[in-house]
């Protein structure tokens, strides 16, 4: 009998929502909660910055999962550069790896948080990839 | 400002933040492991993903193996590129003044930092659960190659520990008291430096007590020290 408890699915998160500084804390969900609580692993960004080769590492990251039946989805935080998730630069790297853009997510900092929190638990709870190609890989 | 204060910084091992990057039958959570985010952020500290070598190497359907599989010249030049990856980031924290640790995965033939797994004779179709292995006293494959990196930029070796998931029949709570023990120790220790937080800055010296310098995993016992069991994968 396979024991293994992954759930399959995942979300591209920005710094910014893992490591909130004090002023951004009161104003967006726990985000590691909401991931907790529907199932989700994280794949962080890094912080603001020039950080071409990691970005690479996490496109190659991304591209073996959306290859092998996984669900990838991004959270974006309006209002930060790309929200929060390099965009500009990581797009393109999954673009090239043959990876469609993850239906994005945007948190909206001037919004209610506990709103907020419960408008990304719904998208998140809801998405997951067709159930043929669940069936395909997740065995 | 806060801002400009020294931070508490974990760089941690990518799987503690999902699951789904472990080998085939290894994941233990859906996603995060909770219990480690919840030690690491109720005691301030800020996270930092580290990447998976064994994923984009092998990919997700890979095999389990041990650290002599993974012990390979293009096995550890991938780590190598990883771990420049990511040394930037632990090197601009060092550098800022911030405390920097590290949490790896104990028994991981790759990301283990007290214990890896071990059998130099495996090799060819795995054969489970018949198949067994031996825990050693050694750091993983790729925190050698970071640890190598980190090096190479002048930087001290960060305090570590391993989350005791690949060591054989997983022991949360024992798993959790050994992680609590490890972060406590060192607010207990900082407070005797008066809350130098620093400690652990280029130059700063010595990793702190009880933790193992590069390459010198520490000896004695894990909490969650079970021999390697039938049906436990040993593989990140």
């Amino acid at each position: 009998m396979n024991a293994d408890a992954r759930g399959w699915r995942m979300a591209l998160v920005p710094d910014t929502l893992i490591n909130p500084r004090t002023q951004a804390r009161a104003a967006l969900p726990n985000a590691l909660e909401v991931l907790e609580a529907c199932g989700y692993g994280a794949l962080q960004l890094p912080p603001a910055g020039e950080h071409g080769l990691l970005l690479a590492v996490i496109a190659d990251q991304v591209a073996e999962y959306a290859h092998h039946g996984y669900a990838v989805v991004a959270i974006g935080v309006r209002g930060e550069p790309g929200g929060g998730l390099h965009w500009r630069r990581l797009a393109p790297l999954l673009r090239h790896r043959g990876v469609p853009p993850p239906p994005r997510f945007s948190l909206r900092p001037d919004a209610d948080a506990a709103a907020e929190g419960k408008r990304l638990a719904a998208f998140l709870s809801g998405y997951d990839l067709p159930l043929e190609e669940q069936r395909r890989w997740r065995v | 400002m806060e801002q400009d204060a020294p931070r508490k910084v974990a760089f941690i091992a990518n799987c503690l933040f999902n699951q789904n990057a472990k080998v085939c039958e290894g994941a233990r959570y859906r996603g995060l492991v909770n219990p480690v985010v919840e030690a690491l952020r109720s005691r301030g500290y800020e996270l930092q993903q580290l990447p998976c070598p064994e994923l984009a190497f092998a990919g997700v359907r890979r095999w389990w193996a041990v650290y002599e599989q993974y012990d390979t010249p293009a096995y550890r030049a991938h780590c190598r590129r990883l771990a420049q990856a990511i040394a930037p980031l632990i090197e601009q924290h060092l550098r800022r003044g911030d405390e920097v640790i590290l949490i790896g995965l104990d028994g991981s033939p790759s990301t283990g930092v007290r214990f890896t797994s071990s059998k130099p004779d495996w090799g060819g179709r795995p054969n489970r659960p018949e198949d067994d292995w031996d825990i050693v006293p050694r750091r993983g494959v790729w925190i050698e190659e970071l640890e190598a990196e980190l090096a190479r930029r002048g930087l001290p070796p960060l305090p570590a520990t391993g989350w005791a998931l690949d060591m054989g029949r997983f022991d949360e709570a024992g798993s959790r008291r050994d992680l609590e023990q490890f972060l406590d120790s060192r607010e207990i220790a900082a407070g005797s430096r008066g809350h130098d937080v620093s400690a652990g800055a280029p130059g700063a010296g010595e990793p702190a007590a009880g933790e193992p310098a590069a390459g010198e995993p520490a000896a004695g016992e894990p909490a969650a020290g079970a021999a390697p069991g039938a049906g436990e994968p040993a593989s990140l």
